[in-house]
């Protein structure tokens, strides 16, 4: 079996023969970018040959890279088999690298009432005269320390295993810790001395590519720090489809156990800079979306995916850690967020959770934007939501130069009308080697007012400027020249990626229409429209609104949620109101298939347009470019 | 509904500065067809082309050595045949290596100088041809008012200048979808063409080959247009140029072939006049006479204007 060692780290990896490159690069531990889970559709696993017996599609995948790159030796890890001993170089940016993650949750400004509790007892020892059990001495402890009635308080049988030694090791004084459940109280610890200021619980984002945690001290109410990495299910696949067929080929086993392995990383991690004990957690809340959830709790999600699309279930599920094999408390409670849908999970009702949108009377749109996207439009009484694929353009796939928001990534771009000449900032401020989501949607919004592309995306190669140029297949626009840039080359867009980027903003803002139409309400009905996730908190709301990705509201109606579904599942660990919300949301939504929406391929061709093909849906954009357009005048024209 | 759809002036004659014996104002419904203002009557246009290697072989059979012969071609389809207009069809640049953008615009000339009928022009349909070929042509028709096609979504700018410069209405194709005939419009109005020069050309699918999304797609723009949508209300042109080399009409039996093309070409541009398109394209001469009896016996009424 051939030898693959990966550069510049002399990993190595013993595969078969015909093995991918990427294949022996997931057995070397590399954790490369595989946006597309691995079809040679991305074109982000990038590798070098340095030498050895290889086979690799020149033809094919040609349109990806220039000739002399691949007369270097440049090729897809995913694509590329491997028949001797080779070495590959490995550039830094194929790997996954630390990327901005959204940590920040909104501060809570609700009462700390958490469903998990400890009680510090000192009971009187039995004696012939009284008695009673150890079990119903230990609970009416309890009930006298102002806990729940020793009658409604369910002990299970591991506890009542140890109940009888930590009673009279610890000499009578105990602390008890008592969880509200769905089925009601029930004891799920007891341990020698006082240990009640030991109390905690962690709040667990877990998404398709990062995991976020906060850790709370739940007795005092309040974050004692966060921890954040990526989902390691990424090694079987970047979006969601591919973890599904990966769960399909594979069996679950092997992703259940990634996902409590990225849980217990980011918990270990908040609790390594806590200085506490993973031990002395006792809850965990995780809102995940439901393919994210079901493959957490072991449950097979294949039949999701195909028609009629079922998740296997909605409401709130709690069980154990043990059970789950994460590594808290063995009995601490996991509870995991009600789904609507298929694609309508628990971040979402995370999300709709932190907006606060189901407690208004007003109506608000709420929207999630990643390689999927999710709308909510409704509030007290009604919602409807619904789901598509926006494609991984927005995030940086399928876009030349597109990348995640890694360092190096141009995050910020503005177009001069007059010279159209970019001015960008990159992440950490370093020389920039692509373009991530919101340097897109900049780009998009800056080239349009410069007039370089039309309403469809179309460069407008009549225009006589430098950075304006054919390139191999497609019109393209030089966003940093080879010698602004840190790629080693210039860094472009292209008319294919604005074409790719305007069908991604197309299908969000298509499900928005669909929704408000369904509701039979217009854009200026929306009280405020909510972003939620790390891609709404980086891009610009009014460049956002110039390409229509959202229906045209006042900047000051859009509201960024920040990482929405981990301050929802903060506020679902702290407070058992917030938390008996969660299923009455879940209940209130009405979910819309699109894809059985006879009026939404229209709406999407509509939307296939900047901003949209009815452009009096957007009066403040129409009169902001109109203005730009007679600006630039006859300048090009003709 | 009151909105009207905008007039588009085709050809030109000498007192509007050209040298058409006629010009036509196409539009100006204010209704459905064949419900109250239906505006003009739809137009036949008949189609030729400067080079026959790429012409159905029904109308070779029928217009036989005026194939080769564009002056007598556009002459007959005038005299002979009495269609509206002439539909030139530069099928000379869609041959590989085509490089020379001066012969379209002798042949424009040369149909202008055979008839006084009002001409419509496709030129070539490659972005690396369209500005020599669309300048050309604009060029030999200066004043004439011609119909200058095809702009699509992708090349427009270059069938646009041409119109601008010199003086002409462009036709704007969109892939049988209401959407993105109004983006088209709105793409060709920012670059400075305006309502009353461009004609609608939702592309036109041959009977049993997607005539009846097109037919649905006329109607929904016309609709649209007379509900209020400016950027629709321009008038609809129909070329279903397929219905020549249907399987139907290549399969037919000798005797019943001609009947059968002249039948398939015949019941699309009816149809498509019917759902409102202001001019109607046909390859074969017999279709016209067909089409101006069908057409007269339905618009004849309080309906001609």
């Amino acid at each position: 079996m051939p030898v693959v060692t990966f550069l510049p780290g002399y990993r190595k990896a013993r595969v078969p023969q015909g093995a991918t490159v990427l294949e022996a690069a997931q057995k070397a531990g590399l954790v490369m970018n595989v946006v597309c889970g691995g079809q040679g559709k991305c074109g982000k696993c990038i590798v070098r040959i340095e030498n050895g017996e290889t086979n690799f599609d020149r033809e094919k995948f040609g349109v990806l890279f220039a000739a002399a790159e691949l007369d270097a030796g440049v090729c897809l890890a995913c694509q590329t088999r491997v028949f001797s001993d080779a070495r590959i170089d490995v550039p830094a940016q194929t790997l996954v690298q630390e990327q901005k993650i959204l940590v920040d949750a909104q501060p809570l400004d609700i009462p700390v009432h958490p469903s998990v509790r400890k009680y510090a007892l000192a009971l009187s020892p039995p004696t012939l005269d009284d008695p009673s059990s150890d079990l119903a001495r230990l609970l009416d402890g309890v009930e006298h320390a102002g806990g729940p009635a020793a009658t409604k308080v369910y002990a299970p049988l591991e506890m009542l295993r140890k109940i009888p030694v930590v009673l009279r090791h610890g000499r009578w004084r105990c602390t008890a810790t008592v969880a509200l459940v769905p089925g009601g109280y029930r004891l799920i610890n007891v341990e020698e001395g006082g240990t009640a200021a030991r109390l905690y619980g962690a709040a667990v984002d877990l998404g398709t590519t990062t995991v976020v945690a906060y850790l709370w001290d739940l007795a005092g109410g309040r974050v004692l720090s966060t921890a954040s990495n990526y989902n390691r299910q990424i090694s079987c696949g970047e979006d969601i489809l591919s973890r599904v067929n990966y769960a399909k080929k594979n069996g679950t086993a092997h992703l259940q156990e990634l996902a409590a392995v990225s849980v217990n990383t980011a918990l270990t991690a908040a609790a390594d800079a806590a200085g506490i004990d993973l031990e002395d957690i006792y809850e965990v809340m995780v809102a995940g979306n439901t393919v994210m959830t079901h493959l957490l709790l072991g449950i097979d999600p294949a039949y999701m995916i195909a028609e009629p699309y079922v998740p296997v279930v909605r409401r709130t599920l709690s069980t154990t850690a043990q059970r789950l094999g994460l590594s808290v408390a063995p009995t601490a409670g996991v509870f995991t967020f009600p789904a609507v849908s298929n694609f309508i999970g628990g971040d979402i009702i995370a999300d709709i959770l932190t907006s606060g949108m189901a407690d208004q009377d007003e109506v608000s749109l709420l929207i999630d934007i990643g390689t999927n996207f999710e709308a909510v439009l409704g509030g007290r009484d009604w919602m409807l939501a619904c789901a598509g694929a926006a494609g991984p353009a927005l995030e940086g796939g399928e876009v030349l130069f597109g990348m995640r928001a890694n360092p190096g990534a141009i995050e910020r771009v503005r177009v001069d009308e007059a010279t159209l000449e970019p001015a960008f900032e990159t992440i950490n401020r370093v020389p920039p080697v692509g373009i991530c989501g919101s340097g897109l949607i900049d780009l998009l919004a800056g080239l349009i007012r410069a007039c370089v592309i039309d309403r469809t995306g179309q460069i407008n190669t009549g225009i006589d400027h430098p950075r304006i140029r054919m390139g191999r297949h497609f019109p393209e626009y030089v966003v940093a020249r080879e010698d602004e840039s840190g790629a080693g080359k210039d860094i472009v867009i292209t008319g294919h990626d604005i074409r790719n980027l305007i069908m991604s903003k197309a299908a969000v803002l298509a499900a928005c229409i669909t929704l408000m139409d369904a509701a039979g309400i217009s854009h200026g009905d929306l009280a405020t429209v909510f972003f939620s996730g790390a891609f709404g908190n980086y891009i610009d709301k009014e460049n956002a609104v110039t390409i229509g990705l959202i229906p045209e509201v006042p900047l000051d109606r859009v509201r960024n949620l920040g990482n929405g579904a981990v301050t929802g599942a903060n506020q679902a660990l702290v407070s058992r109101e917030r938390r008996k919300a969660l299923d009455r949301i879940a209940r209130t939504i009405t979910y819309i298939e699109l894809n059985a929406d006879p009026g939404f391929m229209d709406r999407y061709t509509q939307s296939c347009f900047l901003p949209h093909t009815d452009l009096s849906l957007f009066p403040t954009v129409q009169r902001v470019l109109e203005e730009c357009r007679l600006r630039r005048g006859a300048q090009w024209q003709g | 509904m009151t909105e009207r759809i905008t007039e588009v002036a085709v050809g030109a004659t000498r007192t509007e500065g050209g040298t058409r014996t006629r010009s036509y104002r196409v539009g100006g419904a204010s209704a459905l067809p064949g419900m109250g203002d239906a505006g003009a009557r739809p137009l036949i246009a008949l189609e030729i082309c400067d080079d026959p290697a790429l012409w159905p072989v029904v109308v070779l059979e029928e217009v036989g050595d005026l194939a080769g012969d564009l002056s007598g071609w556009a002459k007959a389809a005038e005299e002979r045949w009495g269609a509206d207009l002439v539909r030139l069809v530069l099928t000379s640049t869609r041959r590989r290596g085509f490089d020379d953008p001066a012969s379209s615009g002798k042949a424009v000339g040369e149909v202008l100088a055979a008839t006084g009928l009002p001409l419509i022009v496709e030129g070539s349909i490659d972005p690396a041809l369209d500005t020599g070929v669309f300048r050309r042509c604009g060029e030999a028709g200066e004043g004439e008012r011609l119909l200058l096609g095809t702009a699509e979504a992708e090349r427009y700018r270059s069938v646009a200048a041409a119109a601008l410069a010199y003086g002409h209405a462009v036709l704007a194709q969109t892939p049988i979808d209401i959407n993105l005939a109004k983006q088209l419009n709105i793409l060709l109005r920012e670059t400075g063409v305006p309502h009353d020069r461009i004609v609608i050309d939702p592309y036109t699918g041959a009977l049993g080959y997607g005539f009846e999304y097109s037919y649905s797609v006329m109607e929904r723009v016309r609709t649209a247009a007379l509900a209020g949508d400016a950027d629709l209300a321009m008038p609809v042109i129909s070329a279903a140029q397929d219905s020549l080399t249907v399987r139907e009409v290549r399969e037919a039996p000798e005797g019943e072939r001609v009947e059968t093309a002249v039948q398939w070409e015949f019941y699309a541009a009816f149809s498509a006049a019917v759902a409102g398109a202001g001019i109607v394209c046909v390859r074969h001469p017999g279709t016209v006479g067909m089409l101006r009896e069908a057409i007269a016996d339905l618009w004849g009424g309080e309906g001609w204007r």
